[in-house]
């Protein structure tokens, strides 16, 4: 490990030239801008990647091998540091740290041992508030961004997604089909690492896997059952390296260290994805890359002749000083939220109505994915067994959309699928919810904790353009910048999904003869999925979408928008390798382009 | 934060220890008190904990009784220490003191005069001087609403008992001897079984 942190040492970020006008800027550090950076300065091009929060020694944040014990707080977050539940966000209206009497208070993002570790990955809802109807907007403003904490499930998207409406009638087909992104999917797979079991599913489409995570026996007995019902359960596609790569020193091999959720997601020998071990650090490498953090991008400047863009503002978050950055494309991977709220707040001459906005589609057909319904199940032949280790992988199962496939369903368009896990954990999640006390309560306890397993669901929100997000016309952030204002609901095609989820998921338990504990099926908030997605579409035509199929702006060229904004529907599967896949494709294009002198 | 460490530091608790010391041994304390020679056994070993360990926020007479009530909750058996073992009592007191809301003090501070007072009302003793018999009958009785209390006691058990859960699961012991957890090292292969 020391070797590791040295070599991280190394790779210090050569100053900020506000002279030069670089090849790109890149507005963000995630998954999107990341993967931008990585294609871009591996063919050459001079870039400058500015990142809203701190570089943190991520390493000393995520701890991942503390036992909780050895936590002064057993995890918990210091006195007057307060991170939002869930009843919060429920009862509650944005801004959700107004009122709130502690010092720092921060998004819900936890484990089951506490906020501790995430505190200083996420923002200070103090600092970043928002307006308008409920939403648990969860944001991390450091290098890397949400992926130092995602939940690593890493699956394609089909043609039963792209060309969804083709098949159903509802919104609009994506401007590509899954011939143009597979290459891209491969290429991820490749350059970052994905575990998993081919399954041959033309609606979850296969990837170059490496060393598959092992089901516990309660999970191979569901998986078993599925079958009878023509349902797939697939051990976790998990974005983590299984078996080590070749060309990245920075990251290791999963070891099977187990306890993966008791932080949140963090892994600190880089096994899982994070954009700055699997695609910054490398960049950096190539000598092409100049990283600028603290740095909050205010505005993308545009030339007013041309109307193209020819730089960013920018605040730095210390000191609260405007800077200026040159460059001759500017590539926009905020995350679907702040790159919305950074292309209406980039208003001009030739752009009234924000950058690239003349379709009046920025901030619209705003989705994601509704989350809440669920079953925990008990698996009577675990009870009382021998202790087995079944959290030593990065993850538990995945069920893949059954519904309207081939069938229509009467009551709702699209799909949901189930992640979930089976067997002991380092905390019994049963020791809360066991009643009573004394040495039955414990031996209870004991018995039963490796012989529970539950799934929850994730289903497609329809993207709709009422359901949008603006400029509040009011509120500012700590740094005088306008925030972002909500005015989003789930429908009924949610609502009539979740409760086909919830029914679903009961009688998969029952088939597989589970004894069923619990169904839930109570909506979560509206954001719970942390996938916000659909806020800058692509589109073939510029009248009803913000870029076209290879993220560019439709009004200014040498704009491109490589988040999930992009994205067209949000299919019910997680998105962060299709983003990455997108964002390599059309990186690729803008490379060619940038040569041709097209730009 | 200063302001609320020192607020945290005058707390009675501190005086109360202070107290405690001039006596000289906890024994007095628990002899002056009345308690059957049972009861003063724990006692002393609760008030001696209370003070050895430095209890911040609980007094030595509540930190006696959370260790006890923390312990019937998860007692130690053959397979396991319980929650005394596993220093659950210190570790609720710590967060207690640092508690940056006073009304998480305060719920603890009145739950723990309530059982006392429950106590009272009942066999005519405080519960650690009440014997096994009647302090089993009366966790007992604000337990059984678990799901979903009314009484204010009934709230304090949920507060208690959630609390001592945690604390224990989380603890060396709770992980390592009592759920003989396997995991948090490096494997070279996943566990689990094969597909098909």
């Amino acid at each position: 490990m020391n070797i590791l942190r040295l070599l991280l040492q190394r790779t210090q970020p050569p100053e900020v030239d506000l002279l030069r006008t670089y090849d790109a800027i890149v507005i963000g550090s995630g998954a999107a801008g990341g993967m931008a950076a990585h294609v871009m300065t591996s063919q050459g091009m001079q870039v400058l990647m500015l990142e809203a929060g701190k570089k943190l020694e991520i390493d000393k944040e995520l701890k991942s091998m503390e036992w909780p014990f050895d936590h002064p707080r057993r995890g918990g977050m210091p006195p007057g540091h307060h991170p939002l539940s869930l009843n919060e966000y429920t009862i509650r209206q944005p801004p959700y740290a107004d009122n709130v009497k502690a010092e720092k208070v921060y998004s819900y993002v936890q484990g089951w041992n506490g906020a501790d570790y995430s505190k200083n990955i996420v923002v200070n809802e103090k600092e970043h508030p928002y307006t308008g109807t409920n939403y648990a907007w969860v944001r991390a403003r450091c290098l890397g961004g949400k992926t130092n904490i995602w939940g690593r499930l890493a699956l394609r998207l089909s043609d039963y997604d792209f060309k969804a409406k083709s098949r159903d009638g509802y919104g609009d087909d994506w401007p590509i089909s899954y011939k143009d992104i597979e290459p891209y999917y491969d290429r991820v797979d490749e350059y970052l690492g994905i575990s998993g079991v081919k399954e041959n599913l033309p609606y979850l489409p296969d990837g170059h896997f490496q060393r598959p995570t092992r089901l516990t026996s309660a999970e191979l007995t569901l998986r078993n059952s599925l079958q009878k019902m023509n349902r797939i359960l697939t051990p976790y596609r998990a974005g983590v390296t299984t078996d080590g790569l070749k060309h990245n020193k920075y990251r290791s091999r999963c070891f099977g260290r187990g306890a993966c959720n008791r932080r949140v997601g963090g892994c600190d020998i880089h096994a899982a994805f994070d954009s700055p071990t699997g695609l910054i650090y490398p960049a950096m490498d190539t000598g092409n890359l100049t990283l600028r953090t603290n740095a909050i991008a205010r505005e993308i400047l545009v030339d007013k002749n041309t109307g193209k863009a020819r730089g960013v503002s920018f605040v730095d978050a210390e000191s609260g000083r405007t800077y200026e950055a040159k460059a001759q494309v500017v590539v926009l991977a905020a995350s679907t939220l702040e790159s919305a709220r950074l292309l209406l707040l980039s208003k001009s001459g030739t752009h009234p109505n924000g950058l690239g906005n003349s379709s009046n589609h920025v901030g619209h057909n705003f989705c994601e994915h509704v989350m809440g319904p669920g079953v925990t199940g008990l698996v009577k032949e675990r009870i009382g067994k021998p202790r087995t280790l079944d959290d030593g992988r990065p993850g538990g199962f995945y069920i893949p959309r059954f519904r309207n496939l081939t069938d229509k369903h009467p009551r709702f368009i699209r799909a949901y699928g189930f992640e979930g896990s089976s067997g002991t954990q380092m905390f019994p999640g049963n020791a809360t919810d066991t009643p009573g006390f004394g040495a039955g309560y414990k031996k209870t306890v004991r018995d039963y904790a490796g012989a529970f397993i539950s799934m929850g669901g994730f289903g497609e929100v329809l993207a709709r353009y009422e359901n949008q997000v603006d400029l509040d016309p009011v509120r500012r952030d700590k740094w005088g910048i306008p925030v972002v204002r909500f005015n989003y609901r789930f429908g009924d095609n949610e609502k009539k999904m979740c409760e086909d989820m919830a029914d679903t998921a009961r009688d998969m338990f029952e088939q597989a003869g589970f004894e069923i504990v619990g169904v839930d099926r109570n909506v979560l908030t509206e954001g719970w999925s942390i996938h916000e997605l659909g806020t800058a579409r692509m589109g073939n035509d510029k009248k009803t979408s913000v870029l076209n199929q290879f993220q560019q702006s439709h009004d200014a060229k040498n704009l491109f928008v490589v988040d999930g904004s992009s994205h067209v529907s949000a299919s019910c599967q997680n998105p962060t390798w299709t983003i990455m896949a997108l964002a390599w494709r059309s990186c690729d294009y803008l490379v060619s382009e940038f040569r041709k002198g097209n730009l | 934060m200063d302001k609320h460490d020192r607020s945290a530091d005058s707390t009675p608790a501190d005086m109360t220890r202070r107290d405690v010391m001039k006596l000289g041994a906890a024994a007095t304390l628990a002899a002056s008190l009345g308690v059957t020679d049972s009861a003063a056994a724990e006692m002393q070993t609760g008030v001696a904990t209370a003070a050895s360990s430095g209890a911040k926020f609980f007094t030595p007479p509540e930190y006696a009784l959370v260790e006890e009530l923390s312990e019937m909750i998860v007692p130690a058996d053959e397979h396991s220490p319980g929650a005394k073992a596993a220093k659950v009592a210190a570790h609720i007191d710590g967060r207690l003191a640092e508690a940056w809301e006073p009304a998480d003090r305060t719920t603890w501070r009145d739950g723990l005069a309530l059982v006392d007072q429950l106590s009272r009302d009942t066999s005519g003793k405080p519960f650690l001087e009440s014997s096994p018999a009647e302090r089993l009958s009366l966790l007992t009785r604000i337990a059984q609403n678990e799901q979903k209390p009314q009484k204010p006691e009934e709230h304090f058990f949920v507060e208690l008992k959630g609390r001592v859960v945690h604390a224990y699961y989380t603890s060396e012991i709770g992980i390592k001897q009592d759920l003989e957890y396997k995991g948090n090292t490096y494997l070279a292969e996943f566990v689990g079984v094969d597909l098909r």
